[in-house]
């Protein structure tokens, strides 16, 4: 899960609680505005084809959204008042994630999350392994290559930032580090839906494998989505399986680091844990829980659904809104080179693992 | 050349809020507006 901006400085919080929600409209409204445009495009090309017979490209509304964001972000300034709404978009991802959690019962989540859990399990060992290893071969400073390691094998920029305040890197390190992580994670958005339809995988085995390889959850999402929406909700599930370990390895690394004596002790580990630890993966099963009994009839489901639907419009806005393309190619080339690298062959084992449990990616 | 020199800047904008216990309660409250049909029927 992704909770950095590029770019974006941090906004003076407004004295008032009124005040503060004023400030996030103009930013919020903006992501609704590009995610329902998505949606308007996609609907428009549909009639444009069928009525009129003009061929018009299919495009996804989850691509409008990101191209449209992607274009005002990088082409366009976005006027100030905007910026605090737009970091939102972490809001809307997550909710709409909590509300995927209708979309399987306890029994899928116990089955395909552990399963998940093993395939992650792996996942870590090796992209640990390889980044580190790159990190040596290519000469980047140690501190960020444990970024770059943390950042590929859990959750991308989340678990950079969560990293941070354990491990002290430099400003530097941690801003080379998101830079590469979200350069990778644009790249997966055009690559990992061709592989799949060139692959002729089913939507779980898709979905399975973009949330093991795709570092950001808001990438992993859209990814996901890209292929169809099972796919996506398949992504979110072993994404959030993924993102249930970034106290695990944020702790090893911030033990690693004050054990050479350049990062703080870190004292009452179990509370570290329970700090790390993505609290809205609780909403995601409890909601999962409440299905699991019979709460909700099931077009009550198909309603909680859609909404999750509506609600992740606005965040695939912000994933372009938050990417601009000139700050990314401006890292250096080391880290990006190690980042390729590594999430090429992170995407590789990954895949070899689904066609392994899934027999050649048919759906389950 | 220095990995350390001519990088731009890449800056954190958090959230003045919890985002986390926000989606949790706002996710809660809607399934149970939908569960007691103040909210139905939602299409996509």
């Amino acid at each position: 899960m992704s909770t950095a901006t590029i770019s974006l400085p941090p906004t003076s919080a407004p004295a008032s609680l009124p005040r503060r929600i004023l400030a996030l409209l103009p930013g919020t409204l903006l992501l609704f505005a590009i995610g329902i445009a998505g949606k308007s495009l996609e609907a428009l090309a549909v009639w444009l084809r069928s009525a009129h017979r003009i061929p018009f490209p299919h495009i996804e509304y989850v691509l409008w959204a990101i191209i449209l964001g992607l274009i005002l972000s990088n082409f366009l300034t976005i006027p100030e008042i905007f910026r605090p709404g737009i970091a939102t978009y972490e809001l809307w991802l997550k909710l709409g994630i909590v509300l995927v959690g209708a979309k399987f019962v306890l029994r899928d989540v116990l089955h395909i999350g552990g399963m998940s859990l093993v395939l992650v399990f792996i996942e870590l060992a090796l992209s640990l392994t390889v980044m580190t290893l790159l990190g040596r071969i290519f000469k980047l400073p140690p501190k960020l290559t444990s970024l770059l390691a943390i950042g590929s094998s859990i959750c991308g920029v989340t678990a950079i930032m969560a990293a941070q305040g354990a491990i002290d890197p430099d400003e530097e390190d941690t801003s080379t580090a998101i830079a590469a992580i979200l350069t990778l994670g644009a790249l997966a958005l055009f690559t990992f839906p061709a592989i799949g339809h060139l692959l002729h995988m089913g939507q779980q085995s898709y979905g399975i494998w973009t949330g093991l390889a795709v570092d950001n959850t808001a990438e992993a999402t859209v990814t996901g989505t890209l292929y169809g929406e099972r796919a996506g909700q398949f992504a979110v599930l072993a994404k959030t399986a993924r993102s249930a370990f970034i106290g695990f390895v944020v702790l090893g690394y911030a033990i690693y680091w004050a054990s050479q004596g350049q990062a703080a002790r870190v004292e009452r580990k179990a509370l570290f844990l329970w700090q790390k630890f993505p609290k809205f993966i609780l909403g995601f099963v409890a909601i999962s829980v409440l299905a699991t009994l019979g709460f909700f009839t099931p077009p009550q489901l198909k309603s909680l659904g859609n909404l999750s639907q509506w609600v992740f419009l606005p965040a695939f806005a912000g994933v372009g809104l938050r990417t601009r393309l000139r700050d990314l190619v401006g890292q250096g080339w080391r880290p990006i080179t190690v980042g390729v690298l590594g999430e090429a062959f992170i995407a590789l084992i990954t895949l070899a693992m689904v066609f392994f449990v899934y027999r050649h990616g048919g759906a389950q | 050349m220095s990995l350390r020199t001519q990088r731009p800047t890449i800056t954190t904008s958090k959230l003045a809020f919890n985002a986390d216990a926000a989606a949790i309660l706002i996710a809660l409250a809607l399934a149970a507006l939908v569960r007691f049909n103040v909210i139905h029927h939602i299409t996509w």
